[in-house]
């Protein structure tokens, strides 16, 4: 069965659309027909992808309007016409790839490690965790910083520096966790105006996220925490 | 789109967000009441509610004046403090945010303040 | 630019949610500022205020008065809803608190402009 594929292509000074026409089998991903198109039809289309198997975050596109891994979409589940572009509220390098330098710098800027006072490299020690305390942050571990909540969110599309969605989600989850001693730092690294404040709860992040790990949850959720902890240090 | 961090902004942690934030959500709270209240009264008790003589014996009465003091208190915050947001949400409001507060902490002041002048007119 | 916060091609319905919460944020403030500069017709006496009600609440305004009030009911009971889920309760339902909302809205707004119609006619 042939499929169409419209992708929106940018090589460095215009943007426009080239359509081609691929053979599809059953199962076969989005990924798999870029591929098939760089390998068979026209070998400057250029796209990120690595692991095929939804866990580096490196392929997400739009497809069809909405944000997706290409490497763990069907082509058929979507029909036999589709629309691939570049994500939203990124800067596009040459067609599909887009510039995650600044995203990647606000998801280190949150201190998405733990932070201890016995940090000792030297012995170290076994942490231990009960099931429960795992549970209070694991889901918010699975984040493939894909980007997908970052392209849709308005606040983002917006402000430059909002650390968005990701960054956020995952100051939550080392906050979370019982191993960590970090949280009054990492609070304060979100609290700024380009920080929390921003959403709005749109909530269309955690509508797109691949590994539903509901980034809106966690930003109401820090949010919260700060507003009180703000207010409590206003009477300390 | 260049994707920069401003490293001060972030690491001076702010009552002003947070405080802002929370008050936007209570004020919401309190206007859901009084402005059900006002709408109610003027258009749901009686076809006499907008004549001048009422209009006026209600902005006379004491349990009006401070009725309508809150409304017009928290909807002018609620309503400014609202444009900041959205104000702050854009690149120019990252790059001079003093301007955007002081701007829509003016607005609110002249929107209560006018709105408060009928209050104590009659 | 600001176009974005209204773009809801792709979006989910909590997309668009966020779009009218926002424009009827800025038409109210709007409203608001005229509602005030018209409260001044009171200081300027008993005439003056009957000529402005006797032109703006009319069958000609009504259709005007009774989107305004769309608009007011809408961001009200959005606002409840963003106040619950930004103070940290029930994300986990969220689709169904949207659906109950826009009902609740539809509902609140028929009744209103009901009563509005049958204030201005005088029935
Ligand atoms: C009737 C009760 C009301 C409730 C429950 C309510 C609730 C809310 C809430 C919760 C927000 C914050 C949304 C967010 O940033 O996450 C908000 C924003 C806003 N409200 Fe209201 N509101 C009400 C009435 C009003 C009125 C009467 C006005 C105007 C005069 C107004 C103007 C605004 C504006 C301009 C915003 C900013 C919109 C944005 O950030 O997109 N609100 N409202
Ligand atoms: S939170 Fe979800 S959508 Fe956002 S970067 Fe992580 S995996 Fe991707
Ligand atoms: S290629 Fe790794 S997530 Fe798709």
């Amino acid at each position: 069965m042939d499929v169409e594929f419209r992708i929106r292509r940018f090589d460095g000074e215009k943007s426009y659309w080239q359509t081609f026409n691929i053979p599809v089998k059953r199962g076969m991903t989005v990924l798999e027909g870029l591929y098939y198109i760089k390998e068979n039809l026209d070998g400057s289309l250029t796209f990120r992808a690595s692991c095929r198997m939804a866990i580096c975050g490196s392929c997400a596109v739009k497809i069809n309007g909405k944000p997706r891994l290409a490497c763990e979409t069907q082509i058929l589940e979507i029909g036999n016409s589709l629309e691939v572009e570049p994500l939203d509220n990124f800067k596009v390098i040459k067609d599909l790839v887009t510039d995650f330098e600044g995203f990647f710098k606000k998801h280190e800027a949150v201190k998405p490690y733990l932070i201890r006072k016995d940090d000792n490299y030297e012995e170290p020690v076994e942490l231990i965790q009960s099931p429960k305390e795992l549970h209070a942050y694991y889901d918010f571990t699975l984040c493939v910083k894909c980007g997908a909540c970052y392209s849709v969110c308005p606040a983002a599309a917006t402000r430059d520096d909002y650390l968005g969605p990701a960054a956020i989600t995952a100051a939550y989850r080392f906050n979370a966790d019982s191993r960590d001693e970090g949280e009054k730092i990492r609070l304060a690294l979100v609290c700024g105006d380009n920080g929390v404040w921003r959403c709005h709860f749109a909530a269309e992040c955690s509508e797109v996220c691949p590994k539903q790990i509901d980034p809106a949850k966690a930003v109401q959720k820090i949010r919260f925490k700060s507003a009180i902890e703000t207010i409590k240090s206003i009477f300390r | 789109m260049a994707n920069e961090i401003n490293k001060e902004e972030m690491h001076t942690k702010r009552v002003l967000e947070p405080l802002a934030w929370i008050f936007q959500l209570i004020s919401g709270l309190i206007l859901t009441v009084l402005v059900t209240f006002h709408f109610y009264e003027t258009h749901f008790v009686s076809h006499e509610a907008m004549e001048y003589e009422l209009v006026v014996s209600r902005l006379s009465s004491l349990g009006y004046k401070i009725m309508y003091a809150l409304l017009v208190f928290f909807v002018a915050f609620h309503a400014f403090n609202g444009v900041r947001a959205i104000l702050l949400d854009t690149n120019f409001g990252a790059k001079y945010p003093q301007v955007v507060n002081s701007l829509c902490f003016l607005a609110f002041l002249i929107a209560f303040g006018y709105g408060s002048l009928l209050l104590l007119v009659f | 630019m600001w176009q974005k916060w209204f773009s809801v091609k792709g979006k989910s319905l909590f997309s668009i949610a966020f779009s009218l919460h926002r424009l009827t944020g800025v038409v109210l403030t709007i409203y608001l500022c005229m509602h005030l500069a018209y409260l001044t017709s009171i200081r300027m006496g008993k005439e003056v205020f009957e000529s402005f009600i006797a032109t703006t609440v009319t069958p000609q305004f009504l259709i005007f008065d009774i989107l305004l009030v769309l608009a007011g009911i809408y961001h009200g009971v959005n606002g409840l809803r963003l106040i619950l889920h930004e103070f940290g309760l029930t994300y986990e339902s969220r689709k169904s608190i949207l659906y109950v909302s826009v009902a609740i809205v539809l509902i609140v707004w028929l009744i209103a402009s009901y009563r509005m119609y049958t204030f201005v006619m005088g029935v």
